[in-house]
């Protein structure tokens, strides 16, 4: 008799265990939106915090907001005008706006918050300012900001960069306290949502500002939950652990479409895969791959059909251009694309003079060194061996030996450092503003700690870079962006192989997203085509 | 003389931790690669701040000797290294400040730890218990069905990779038990009843996958101590003696077979801190093994340096156990 109660005791407790959570899940009135992500923030603190722009948009307001692609909205910033010689801009700053603690916030807290990044050298802000000089409040809802040298691209990337925070919270810390700060009270900004709980590496549970000045937040809780693997979160999404997954892996999308209720998203976006080619002065690589020829015959063996399909199970485009579609603005639709033909690779090897005198099925240069390269990629996901394979096979049929092996992210980067390798597969997320991407190629990037990665180094590119950086005409600045574009492609320090897609999930019988989700900022994505189903 | 054989245990033990402490510092920085660089491979990062971020983490500093200093004679200018400050931080139980997250290395160590025991510990002991007994039963049943079929099961599971069965678990429980975390962020607040159970929910999937995977090390070394101990000449008298089979079994197998059990289980337990990275990665644990994961990744010395320390320490305190126990346990251990 005992034992049997005992039993039923047992029995009750995992009965519990097991439904509880259900029963807990449907009792609120209370909206949630969970987010799976497989990185959530870096530091809580804007002073040294870089990672989860998505979660820092929510927290914080900035003078103009990213919307999709290209599109800058006004955010506390309602209009600004700049002088013609470029030096002066000139703010209208929204009224009525306080920030999440019920402070207000005026224009004399947004000159505050500049010159303090300019003063304190706040590292996560301090480079978006460059050539500001100073900045002035005159009344309540002007700010003035002056600066040395013409930026051409203040709107459309650098003030999207730049928080507005609160003086009170800040005032008076050392730079070393900025970048030290990461209680929860540093996330105090004029965002839709502030921080109730953080426990890092696991989850974020972010509460509705009522004060929002859009308006009130679409919904009253979101909860920010980190998996470890991108197989994890296509699992948690499908069983409806989750709402919505903002980046998720090609190989779960086969997966999800067969799930009910879940809407996968496929949008071409801000990203593409590339061929770095040593082209250095000082590099490791066979003299053969400085020649511009070779570069162009490599080009043309590459089967970028077949990466597409084999690579990313089809969900990627073959490209051919630095600035992929999503950069419609900027992006030079006159260059004329190198087809993949094998025969035409080999001619324009002959014609260049490799010919293979040894009969080893390898072509030689003139100093009989064969044309033998290494060809790298990262080994941080299962594509790239496969995607080197293809390579490696196309250029075995012009005579070129490339044999392809993959090594961690890390020792790849150190070599790309010294320009000790040949060629290097990399896959490449990038702003929508195209000053940065621009900018890899620039004589100056080749000192220690810059990005220039092949050593490419050309006065006439700079000069153009310099133009578009520079520019105080969008006319101006495309004139220069397409020259930069065309000599990119002719010259092929880079060879762009496709645009893989930017892949998105949400739980359709819970809420709805706009399409373009996947290209923008969650808080662009909240309040616009957002809704909850009923 | 039993003393003396703790005390000299004990030195080795401190011996071998000072050996730990120094090369846990030079183990991370012959990796190739700026730390700098890697953690901030971020378009928005000029190279000015990239100094900045140096200076700020004393990165800037020679790894352990100033040499230029030292060959002008400035003696305390060449010992200002990292190594020094890494010494002196230790010396006053400071671990240093994460490069990722700026948080402080012991904080994230001792927020993490008793996590990774609850995982580790549990799946250890479920294995323990499944090991013990399909051990005892096999070596007693040794050249029948039982034991082939035991065996068989036991080489499977040990051939099988964590990784692999963690994920078939995973998609078979999928919308029954949750696919990751410690627990359902907003449910519950921490300590209550629902908090726990909702960790003991959380629990299942990752401590079986653990179980399952290590039982069958268990089993195998206790199949064979056994059957080793059943051949004894003791054993034999035992049963001309008329003992019944569950005496023989308990009361003299058990006890000299469970020798070799306990040097691995104690060691096993050193283990626990350092946790399953493979099961706490698949299963999204935020313990210590996935802490040493993300890591490694993103060269994090402080955090590496904390977590291998924590680690050595209790590798180091099990085996120490482990010899104090085997001396307890086998009188013949005492003098050597």
């Amino acid at each position: 008799m005992r034992s049997k109660s005992k039993k039923f005791v047992v029995a009750m407790l995992i009965f519990a265990m097991l439904g509880l959570g259900i029963v807990v899940n449907a009792q609120d009135a209370t909206t949630t939106l969970r987010i799976g992500t497989t990185y959530m923030i870096d530091t809580l603190g804007p002073g040294s915090g870089y990672y989860g722009y998505d979660i820092r948009g929510l927290f914080y307001e900035t003078l103009v907001e990213a919307a999709d692609n290209n599109n800058v909205e006004p955010g506390l910033a309602e209009s600004w005008t700049v002088s013609d010689d470029g030096l002066t801009w000139t703010f209208k700053i929204r009224e009525g706006v306080t920030f999440s603690d019920g402070t207000p916030l005026t224009a004399a807290d947004a000159a505050w918050s500049i010159n303090w990044i300019i003063e304190n050298q706040v590292v996560s802000m301090v480079s978006y300012l460059a050539f500001v000089e100073s900045a002035e409040a005159p009344d309540a809802t002007t700010l003035i900001m002056n600066l040395s040298e013409p930026v051409s691209n203040m709107i459309s990337s650098k003030l999207l960069y730049v928080y507005i925070l609160p003086p009170h919270i800040w005032e008076g810390k050392t730079a070393e306290e900025i970048a030290e700060f990461n209680e929860p009270e540093s996330t105090i900004g004029a965002g839709p949502y502030h921080l109730v709980e953080h426990q890092p590496d696991e989850y974020m549970i972010l509460e509705a500002n009522d004060n929002y000045w859009r308006g009130q937040p679409p919904v009253d809780q979101i909860i920010y939950q980190q998996y470890s693997t991108e197989d994890a979160l296509v699992q948690a999404l499908a069983a409806g652990e989750i709402d919505l997954a903002k980046v998720l892996p090609t190989s779960g999308v086969q997966t999800l479409e067969q799930t009910e209720n879940v809407q996968v998203i496929k949008t071409t976006g801000l990203n593409f895969l590339q061929l770095s080619m040593n082209v250095s002065e000082d590099g490791t690589q066979p003299a053969s791959m400085r020649d511009p020829q070779v570069r162009l015959a490599i080009d043309h063996a590459i089967d970028r059909e077949q990466i597409v399909t084999v690579g990313y199970f089809g969900l990627a485009e073959p490209a051919e251009i630095l600035f992929p579609p999503a950069m419609a603005q900027w992006r030079n639709t006159d260059i004329q694309i190198v087809p993949f033909d094998i025969a035409e690779a080999n001619r324009i090897l002959d014609e260049a003079g490799y010919a293979d005198t040894d009969g080893d099925g390898i072509r030689e240069d003139a100093d009989g060194n064969p044309l033998e390269y290494r060809l790298a990629g990262p080994d941080s996901d299962a594509y790239y061996p496969r995607i080197l394979e293809i390579i490696s096979d196309g250029l075995s049929q012009i005579g070129i030996s490339a044999l392809p092996y993959t090594q961690s992210t890390e020792s790849l980067t150190v070599l790309q450092v010294d320009y000790d390798y040949d060629m290097i597969l990399w896959d490449w997320g990038i702003d929508a503003d195209p000053h940065f991407l621009t900018s890899v190629f620039t004589c100056a990037e080749m000192a220690d700690g810059g990005w220039n990665d092949t050593g490419y180094c050309n006065p006439e590119y700079d000069a153009l870079f310099q133009t578009q950086a520079t520019a105080t005409s969008d006319e101006q600045r495309r004139d220069a962006l397409w020259k930069i574009q065309q000599m990119i492609f002719d010259d092929r320090p880079w060879i762009i192989l496709v645009y893989p897609q930017a892949i998105s999930g949400y739980r359709s019988d819970r809420f709805t997203f706009d399409p373009n989700l996947p290209n923008a900022l969650l808080k662009w994505g909240l309040f616009t085509g957002f809704s909850i189903v009923q | 003389m039993q003393f003396d054989y703790l005390l000299r245990k004990v030195f080795f033990a401190v011996i071998t931790l000072i050996v730990v402490i120094v090369f846990n510092f030079f183990l991370f920085r012959i990796l190739p690669g700026d730390p700098v660089k890697l953690l901030f491979r971020n378009p928005r990062l000029t190279r000015e701040a990239q100094e900045l971020i140096r200076v700020q983490f004393g990165l800037d500093k020679p790894v352990w000797l100033n040499i230029e200093r030292l060959s002008a004679g400035d003696i305390p200018g060449a010992l200002d290294s990292q190594f020094t400050a890494y010494i002196h931080n230790l010396l006053q139980g400071k671990l240093g400040i994460s490069f990722t997250n700026r948080q402080d290395v012991g904080e994230v160590l001792s927020e993490r730890v008793w996590r990774t025991v609850l995982l580790v510990f549990s799946g250890e002991l479920l294995a323990i218990v499944m090991g013990v007994v399909v051990g005892l039963v096999a070596a007693w049943k040794r050249g029948t069905a039982i034991d082939s079929a035991a065996l068989f099961i036991g080489l499977l599971t040990w051939a099988l990779p964590t990784f692999f069965l963690g994920i078939i678990l995973l998609i078979l429980a999928r919308g029954i038990l949750p696919t990751g975390g410690m627990v359902t962020p907003g449910l519950a607040e921490e300590g209550t009843l629902e908090y726990w159970i909702d960790v003991g929910r959380h629990l299942i999937l990752p401590s079986l996958t653990l179980a399952v995977v290590s039982a069958s090390g268990y089993m195998l070394i206790m199949r064979s101590s056994v059957v080793e101990v059943l051949s004894e000449a003791y054993i034999l008298t035992a049963k001309a003696k008329g003992l019944s089979n569950a005496r023989i079994l308990f009361s003299h197998a058990l006890k000299n077979a469970m020798l070799p059990m306990i040097t691995i289980i104690a060691l096993t337990l050193g283990y626990v801190v350092g946790g399953a990275i493979q099961v706490e990665t698949v299963f999204s644990w935020p313990g210590i093994g996935r802490l040493i994961y993300d890591s490694v990744a993103k060269q994090d010395y402080p955090v590496l340096q904390g977590a291998f320390l924590l680690l050595a320490v209790s590798v180091i305190l099990a085996n120490l156990t482990a010899d104090i126990l085997y001396s307890v346990f086998d009188p013949r251990v005492k003098v050597t």
